[in-house]
């Protein structure tokens, strides 16, 4: 039996897809925010002169890198409750996917800490800066410069990460293709809108973060 | 409770090595598609460069579990082929690893100086020679050490197998679950089981990166670059 391509027969799940577009996005947006804040901390842990905050940090991160994420949301999402916290779908995914995420942005915060020379760090110690005015005026900076390229690729990671919400019952966009798929059998149609919606939220991170890029690392004039 | 957890243990173990030879087996076949997709990119023909652009851009901004479910549920329908949970997963994950794959394959190869391709050429070597003993043994270390970032990738991947009900180790995780009827011991565990899996696998790579630089020091050395 032949496959006829229709839009149409799924025109009727259109407003559920809105819906599903903007938890996809709230959870990305939300996950990206709280990972990049707590990654920061992690990062900052991994410099410490404590070695206890050191082998924290880098424990948490290996767990995180080294574990996959449908594992952390079902732990969130099965496991916590049990010990009393209760929470909704998108609460416990949202979780879920900032622990995991977060591991991942220390490591790029990190990266981006360990590229300032540590001549840096001992000359403005030296001129009389503050640890506030050292890290706003010379350190940040130079490292926003470092992970700004990885930085965006880990947005876009976030963005598809988010899929694996579906497993947790939250109504994003994956868990859209699949129930309108399988009420409608019209798996190829929810198939290239899922993929179209991810495409241009995706693309959307790449394309301005090139942009952006290029505006906010432009040569002043006087070096042209 | 433990003890109970205990008779589980082979299970966990079995659902381990399923976990581990379905990425193992995804990442071969990415391995191959990537290389393919790889010297496409680099081919002076401009419709093959663009075909393979679209796929890596295309399998890298969207999430593999919708290829997932495109290609269980959607195959059967669209085109009549009906593939198992297994059979899919390894497609799915494939697709993806292949893309990956491709730009690892590819910074490698373009990592070899474009001197050494015409010098091999002038040598009057064919694609294959000049391939075989110039290109390849010094693209390799430059594609090893991120591979296996790949298949760690991959094997954490795998996991959504257990989405669509495939039982590997996720899904024998879930399963054992139910059946005890509590949910943090078994999960922890199962965490406990991949942690322990991909970090070895990473100790290894860290290993072959150490090695492979090593070489890579004394091979420039040697050539006086």
């Amino acid at each position: 039996m032949p496959y006829y391509f229709s839009f149409r027969s799924i025109y009727p799940y259109l407003g559920d897809l809105a819906a599903a577009a903007q938890a996809t996005l709230l959870l990305s947006v939300l996950a990206i925010v709280l990972s990049v804040a707590i990654g920061s901390g992690v990062a900052l842990m991994r410099r410490s002169d404590s070695r206890l905050l050191r082998f924290t940090g880098g424990l948490y991160v290996e767990v995180m890198r080294n574990t996959p994420l449908l594992v952390i949301l079902y732990i969130v999402y099965f496991a916590l409750p049990q010990l009393g916290l209760r929470m909704s779908p998108f609460n416990s995914a949202l979780i879920g996917l900032t622990l995991n995420s977060a591991g991942y942005m220390a490591e790029i915060i990190r990266a981006g800490l360990v590229a300032v020379p540590p001549g840096q760090f001992e000359a403005a110690a030296s001129q009389g800066f503050t640890r506030v005015q050292l890290y706003r005026h010379i350190v940040l900076p130079q490292v926003f410069r470092t992970i700004y390229a990885p930085l965006g690729n880990q947005f876009i990671a976030v963005i598809l990460a988010s899929s694996l919400a579906s497993a947790v019952a939250v109504e994003e966009v994956a868990s859209w293709m699949q129930t309108v798929g399988s009420s409608s059998f019209r798996f190829f149609e929810t198939f290239v809108i899922a993929a179209v919606v991810y495409l241009v939220l995706c693309q959307i991170v790449n394309l301005g973060r090139i942009a952006i890029g290029r505006w906010l690392f432009r040569q002043p004039e006087a070096y042209r | 409770m433990s003890a109970q957890l205990l008779t589980y243990m082979p299970l966990l173990l079995k659902a381990a090595l399923v976990t581990i030879w379905l990425s193992w087996l995804a990442l071969l076949i990415g391995a191959v598609g990537g290389t393919l997709i790889a010297l496409a990119r680099m081919s002076t023909f401009l419709p093959l460069r663009l075909l393979a652009l679209l796929f890596t851009e295309f399998f890298r901004s969207i999430p593999i579990l919708i290829v997932l479910f495109f290609v269980f549920f959607g195959m059967p329908l669209v085109f009549g082929i009906d593939l198992s949970p297994f059979t899919a997963t390894t497609v799915a994950l494939a697709l993806h690893a292949s893309s990956t794959m491709s730009e690892v394959i590819r910074a490698g190869l373009e990592s070899v100086g474009k001197g050494q391709w015409e010098a091999a050429r002038a040598a009057g070597m064919t694609y294959w020679q000049m391939m075989r003993h110039v290109i390849v043994p010094q693209a390799l270390r430059v594609i090893l050490p991120p591979s296996v970032g790949v298949y760690i990738a991959t094997l954490k991947e795998s996991s959504l197998a257990s989405i669509i009900g495939y039982v590997e180790l996720t899904k024998t995780g879930l399963l054992i679950r139910e059946t005890m009827g509590s949910s943090f011991v078994p999960l922890l565990l199962l965490a406990l089981i991949y942690f322990l899996i991909n970090y070895g696998i990473s100790l290894g790579g860290a290993a072959l990166e150490r090695r492979f630089h090593v070489n890579t020091r004394l091979m420039t050395a040697g050539a006086g670059q």
